[in-house]
């Protein structure tokens, strides 16, 4: 309460006290979850007959050099850029499944029209990222549209767009814009002065980061300064938080669906960017997939936040390339997959407890605040 | 707590009796040292506005909440309900407002639904439940056929339905949950008789309703409960509705009222032929018309679902509606929200936590909640932080909203600050026209006297407001002219200087007509 | 610039060899004396044992097609050239840089050669290959990695569909045929080109039904038995007698359909007449033979007796890396027919598309 009234510096109030709590929980919620996987991962190994101190050890040992921490970075820059794009989504309780999708036809796209060459230089990188952008922003905005007038869940028509999204890729790369090559096929290849040179970030090792991590870590600034400091960003979070509120104050809450979609769709066609311009140049058969759905786990495992988001990517990029030294070690490398499940659901599970926990902790709080007037105003007839 | 007083004990021990019982919510009413004693064989009927803690106090008696304190006793004895289960098994069952059937079965299978009676333990026995419901359906005149589909049924017959499946598990004390609210008057009529029929075979029954013509003429007990504490209990046949309504909005609290009259003869909104039509095509608000001028305080009184609701979200926009809504001249009908707010229309909502806050954030980011494209708190497409930091430092000293800080959630703050912060928050960047919708309700005594305090201001200040409220002292006190809505319709116009709360109280159930 | 290169390739090769060290501790590979096949064969006289890697595309060993394949060649080379060797197998949605670090693991560990299985390694390989230039890699199923230390095992899978085809058109009585594609890839392709091109040569108004069970990236038509069943259902429905599948563990799924339809069906790749299911063994009218095993044990019998040679090595019918099985003799009375047929390929009289 103001400065009149309650119980100030005790004890019970600064541990239950909202602001501190929130921060430490905020915290400590994926931690705990981390730490967790941690321990069930080392039960399997245990289980499985492999020493789980050695594995985790030589896990990290051998995410630390130079290279690995490269190519965790590399790995890292598509992650972070897939998981801004569902964060954008979830942050107005929007389901953007259909990041998997957006960024594959956004990619085969782009690369075609980069391995066309209709411009020089840098002029033709940056032809390819406003054509993955606008690829991606289009085909996502398929599932806002059918949400704002229709009411369809973009739950459902995303993943309905995943889906044709494959056939419609398959078929451009088999009939349309693919070149053979041997048994593979794929776009002709970017010209090489429109490539984006890598950086060389790490020291003690020839390996170069993609340039294009630099994007990643402008979107994540572009991210939080579009929530937190513009009028949008504010429609945005308040249509997520309370939709009839933001009906009320004045938001149109379905021209924001559709403009929700496209900006995270714009995003979402991103994600193959730094592979493309920065390691395949061509979109072939196998170009990495799946780069969606690791962008929802770590959403999720970041709470939204561009902060957590970014060592969310990290972690999960330091996973994958650290399942290479298991497969070596004869220890399965499915190992990494368990754990990273493990992480998403314990996240889950402790950002739900911690949320639970601060609501019986504010509710103690006002109780004992109700309790005063309570004694004033009884009247019975 | 300590013993509480049972001077008025009947004889037998009391069907259910609930003594000091004490619930806590965050930011709502809570029930507070309620004293409730039931009769075995009466109708006992619970009033009191919405939002004055029936509901709650209606789960305690279900099993669905805990008390934080008090003693619940069932027929003398002393019980502690864990879950509905609970009190199933001490013979209490519940008939919820909005039934719990399932359209694709018959009634028996509905009735029977989760108690299914077993032959030799495996087979559903359905020829023993068609016996036991055709008896129920006998014995208490309910005329339940079992075998027919529900989907086709009437609401009363699904109604007497719900009440069968509770008789069915052997409930000897029934809660009805505002029972009469989905039903036509003939078929209310015949509820009652099926009621009647109930506790002549020595059932009893609580009924919660905020009808007050209803209650007087079924109840045989009426106790009324208001801002979370049970106030009054009474006899039907001693008791006025004026009376009633007395209790139900508390007349001993501060007066509202003003009386040097503000009105101007500048009209700043204008309603003509508005009509709101629900899903069905039933219109909700039908061809209403008014005009509210700056200075004047029109208020509407009128039963809750009568349309209030529909009527003050189609004038902001918030629902489709046919019609004109001019502010200041301007025909503003097809504006969308956003815009309507810009051109200084402000909104107390009904529901604050749904239309009004946004709970999980700090308190100035509820303050651009609203106003996104106003200053303080815009500059162009950019939050003013600062600003509005600012802005809501000044509506918390202004309007004495009592609060830690501004950085902490709504959440945090009672329901009167809360209520304090929206009044403030729609007081400024000086509105032409506000809708005030419940603008007091779940508030505190202080807050309320705050609250009229700055509406009387705002007012003489030349603000034209919109008041709905189910206060009736509130409606009368600050309304400069009142109208009466019922059905969607605006009734009749009284004048607020001259008309009693007994006279309005039956305008607003359309029993008589005033002025 | 290049001091700094070789500088970084002695750390990751001191790092990689630390951590061979933690691995021989942890795992405990077959580091014993060379087997008795070994010198009993006398076809080397090895001075230290032969360290294979092996890199599986996705789904490793144990997925019932080429990567089983392989690992049966690398398993007889085990037995009978006493060779050791490590496997790692592709992760789903992997990069290039991560395969590549695969390859350089294994080769900064000393593994040597390095055999990898699928396209997808086609670049990684060139890459690394360059990088560890006294290592010998071979890579399955594609010609366009080159370099003078990669060998590329490549085989005319068009020819050995093609004397299938035949066969399959010999064998129908209704005139109706069907091809079931695992994934929708240039590689099947040529399965398919070969296979229509045979039935043709017999009957040139015959009908050729085809579906592909997944697009790529999708690579699951390769796994999913219920999708082989439902697509050569709908062909054996639609009049088709037999159907020969080009989908690995996916053709399971065509034999079932093949058995309820009481229809024929084709295998492919392994012998699988004698691999698949005892239920449905007797509806493989005769399999599609590609052997990778044949492949990969040759090339590693080529590097212990010091023959192996860098580029292309095309196992075609000539070669006999295709051909087609006779078990279950159900094609023993049209065998002279086939076998004219794999002649005239062999002696070039007959052109195989390719289908690209």
């Amino acid at each position: 309460m103001t400065t009149t009234t309650g119980p100030k510096d005790t004890f019970l109030n600064r541990l239950l006290g909202r602001i501190p709590l929130t921060g430490w929980l905020a915290l400590a919620a994926p931690v705990a979850a981390v730490v967790f996987a941690g321990l069930v991962t080392a039960l399997v190994l245990l289980v499985t007959g492999n020493p789980p101190v050695e594995t985790l050890t030589t896990m990290v040992e051998y995410g630390t050099q130079p290279r690995t921490m490269v190519l965790t970075l590399n790995s890292a820059t598509m992650y972070y850029i897939s998981a801004i794009a569902v964060a954008l989504g979830f942050r107005m309780n929007l389901f953007n499944i259909g990041v998997d999708g957006q960024y594959r036809l956004a990619a085969i796209l782009a690369a075609a029209v980069g391995g066309s060459a209709v411009l020089p230089g840098f002029a033709l990188t940056v032809l390819v990222i406003v054509v993955a952008m606008a690829v991606g922003a289009a085909w996502a905005a398929i599932a806002g549209i059918l949400k704002a007038t229709r009411g369809v869940s973009e739950v459902i028509s995303t993943i309905m767009l995943n889906t044709i999204a494959s056939s419609i890729v398959a078929y451009l790369l088999v009939n349309v814009v693919g070149v053979r090559r041997d048994n593979n096929i794929g776009t002709r290849p970017i010209p090489e002065d429109s490539w984006v040179p890598g950086v060389a970030l790490v020291p003690g090792t020839q390996a170069k980061v993609f340039g294009l991590i630099f994007l990643a870590i402008a979107l994540g600034i572009g991210f939080h300064v579009l929530l937190n400091r513009t009028r949008f960003g504010f429609d945005l979070r308040t249509t997520g938080a309370n939709r009839e509120a933001a009906i009320a104050s004045g938001v149109n809450v379905k021209r924001m669906v559709v403009i929700a979609m496209v900006i995270s769709g714009a995003v979402a066609g991103l994600a193959g960017m730094p592979q493309l311009l920065g390691a395949s140049y061509s979109y072939s058969l196998d170009f990495p997939a799946g780069l969606g759905f690791n962008g929802i786990a770590i959403a999720l495992l970041g709470r939204n936040n561009p902060i957590g988001v970014a060592i969310g990517a990290l972690l999960w990029g330091f996973l994958d390339n650290s399942a290479t030294i298991l497969d070596l070690q004869e220890v399965p490398p499915e190992i990494v997959q368990i754990m990273q499940g493990v992480i998403v659901l314990s996240v889950v599970i402790g950002y739900e407890l911690a949320h639970r926990y601060r609501i019986a902790a504010e509710q103690r709080k006002v109780s004992r605040e109700l309790a005063a007037p309570a004694a004033v105003e009884g009247a019975k007839a | 707590m300590g013993e509480a007083d049972i001077s008025s004990q009947p004889v037998a021990a009391p069907a259910v009796e609930l003594v000091g019982i004490t619930k806590r919510f965050p930011g709502v009413v809570a029930n507070r040292d309620i004293h409730l004693s039931v009769a075995k064989g009466q109708i006992h009927a619970i009033v009191g506005e919405n939002g004055a803690g029936k509901s709650t106090l209606m789960k305690i008696l279900y099993g669905m909440l805990r008390p934080d304190e008090g003693v619940i006793s069932v027929d003398g004895t002393k019980v502690s309900f864990h879950s509905p289960a609970d009190a199933i098994a001490a013979g209490i069952g519940m008939v919820h407002q909005h039934f719990m059937l399932a359209d694709n079965l018959t009634v028996l299978e509905n009735v029977i639904l989760g108690s299914e009676p077993r032959k030799n333990g495996v087979a559903i026995d359905f020829a023993a439940a068609r016996r036991k419901i055709r008896e129920i359906s006998d014995a208490y005149g309910l005329g339940v056929d079992p075998d027919v589909l529900v989907e086709d049924l009437g609401v009363g017959t699904r109604q007497r339905v719900e009440i069968l499946k509770v008789l069915y598990r052997g409930a000897r004390i029934l809660i009805l949950d505002e029972p009469t609210a989905v039903l036509v008057p003939h078929e209310v009529d015949e509820l009652f008789e099926n009621l009647k029929e109930l506790v002549r075979e020595g059932l009893t029954v609580i009924f919660i309703s905020h009808h007050l013509d209803e209650v007087l003429k079924v109840a045989d007990a009426i106790t009324v409960i208001r801002r979370g504490t049970t106030v009054a209990t009474v006899d039907p046949g001693s008791v006025t509705a004026r009376r009633l309504a007395e209790l139900m909005v508390g007349s001993e609290l501060p007066s509202p009222e003003t009386r040097e009259s503000t009105v101007t003869d500048v009209v700043a909104l204008s309603v003509r032929g508005l009509t709101v039509r629900s899903p069905d095509g039933r219109p909700v608000v039908d061809d209403v018309s008014f005009d509210v001028r700056k200075g004047e305080v029109l208020g509407i009184a009128g039963v809750e679902g009568n349309g209030q609701a529909e009527l003050v979200e189609a004038i902001m926009g918030m629902r489709a509606s046919t019609g004109a809504i001019l502010l200041e001249g301007q025909d503003i009908s097809h504006w969308p929200t956003l815009k309507r707010r810009e051109a200084g229309v402000a909104f107390i909502p009904e529901d604050r936590h749904r239309h009004g806050l946004l709970l999980e954030s700090p308190l100035w980011e509820n303050r651009i909640l609203g106003h996104q494209t106003k200053r303080p708190n815009v500059k162009g497409p950019w939050i003013d932080r600062a600003g509005a930091r600012r802005d809501t430092q000044r509506i918390v000293e202004v309007y004495d909203v009592r609060t830690p800080g501004i950085e902490v959630d709504a959440a945090a703050l009672s329901g009167g600050n809360q209520q304090k912060l929206i009044v403030g928050r729609e007081m400024s960047g000086d509105p032409v026209f506000l809708i005030a919708a419940h603008p007091t309700r779940g508030v505190d005594v202080g807050a309320q006297a705050a609250i009229w305090d700055h509406l009387r201001r705002a007012r003489a200040e030349g603000l034209a407001v919109l008041l709905i409220s189910a206060d009736l002292d509130e409606l009368i006190g600050l309304s400069d002219t009142l109208k009466v809505i019922l059905r969607g319709r605006l009734v009749a116009d009284v004048d607020p200087a001259s008309v009693t709360p007994e006279e309005l109280g039956s305008a607003m159930t359309g029993a008589g007509e005033a002025a | 610039m290049f001091r700094n290169r070789v500088s970084k390739l002695a750390v990751t090769g001191v790092t990689g060899a630390l951590l061979m060290a933690a691995a021989a501790c942890g795992g405990g590979g077959d580091t014993a004396a060379p087997s008795p096949g070994n010198t009993g064969a006398g076809t080397a006289a090895p001075a230290a044992k032969i360290k294979v890697g092996l890199a599986y595309d996705i789904g490793g060993r144990g997925d019932q097609s080429f990567n089983d394949a392989a690992a049966a060649g690398l398993d007889k080379a085990k037995a009978e050239l006493g060779v050791e060797a490590k496997e790692l197998e592709a992760a789903p949605g992997e990069t290039e840089a991560q395969k590549e670090e695969r390859l350089r693991l294994l080769a900064s560990g000393g593994f040597n050669p390095i055999i990898t299985v699928g396209f997808a390694y086609s670049n990684p390989v060139k890459k690394i290959a360059a990088e560890f230039p006294d290592t010998k890699f071979a890579i399955v199923d594609d010609s366009a990695a080159t370099g003078p230390n990669i060998s590329n095992l490549v085989f005319a899978e068009e020819q050995g569909s093609f004397l299938v085809g035949a066969a399959a058109a010999l064998k129908s009585k209704s005139g109706n045929v069907g091809f079931v594609g695992g994934v929708d890839v240039p590689l099947i392709h040529k399965f398919e080109a070969g296979f229509e091109a045979g039935a043709k040569a017999v009957k040139p108004d015959i009908k050729v039904q085809k579906k592909y069970l997944t697009q790529a990236p999708d690579f699951s038509g390769f796994n999913d038995p219920a999708k082989g069943k439902t697509a050569a259902e709908g062909m054996f429905d639609a009049g088709a007698d037999v159907v020969y599948h080009a989908a690995g563990g996916s053709g399971g799924g065509v034999f079932e359909a093949a058995k309820a339809a009481g229809a024929l069906a084709i295998g492919v790749d392994s012998d699988q007449a004698k691999t698949a299911d005892p239920s449905v063994k007797d509806v493989i009218l005769t399999s599609m033979l590609k052997k990778v095993d044949v492949a990969v044990y040759d090339f590693l019998k080529s590097i212990s007796d010091g023959s192996v040679k860098s580029g292309p090595k095309v196992y075609d019918l000539k070669a006999g890396g295709v051909d087609y099985s006779t078990t279950g003799g159900k094609v023993d009375d049209i065998k002279d027919k086939l076998d004219e047929y794999k002649q005239k390929i062999i002696s070039g009289e007959v052109t195989v598309p390719t289908g690209s």
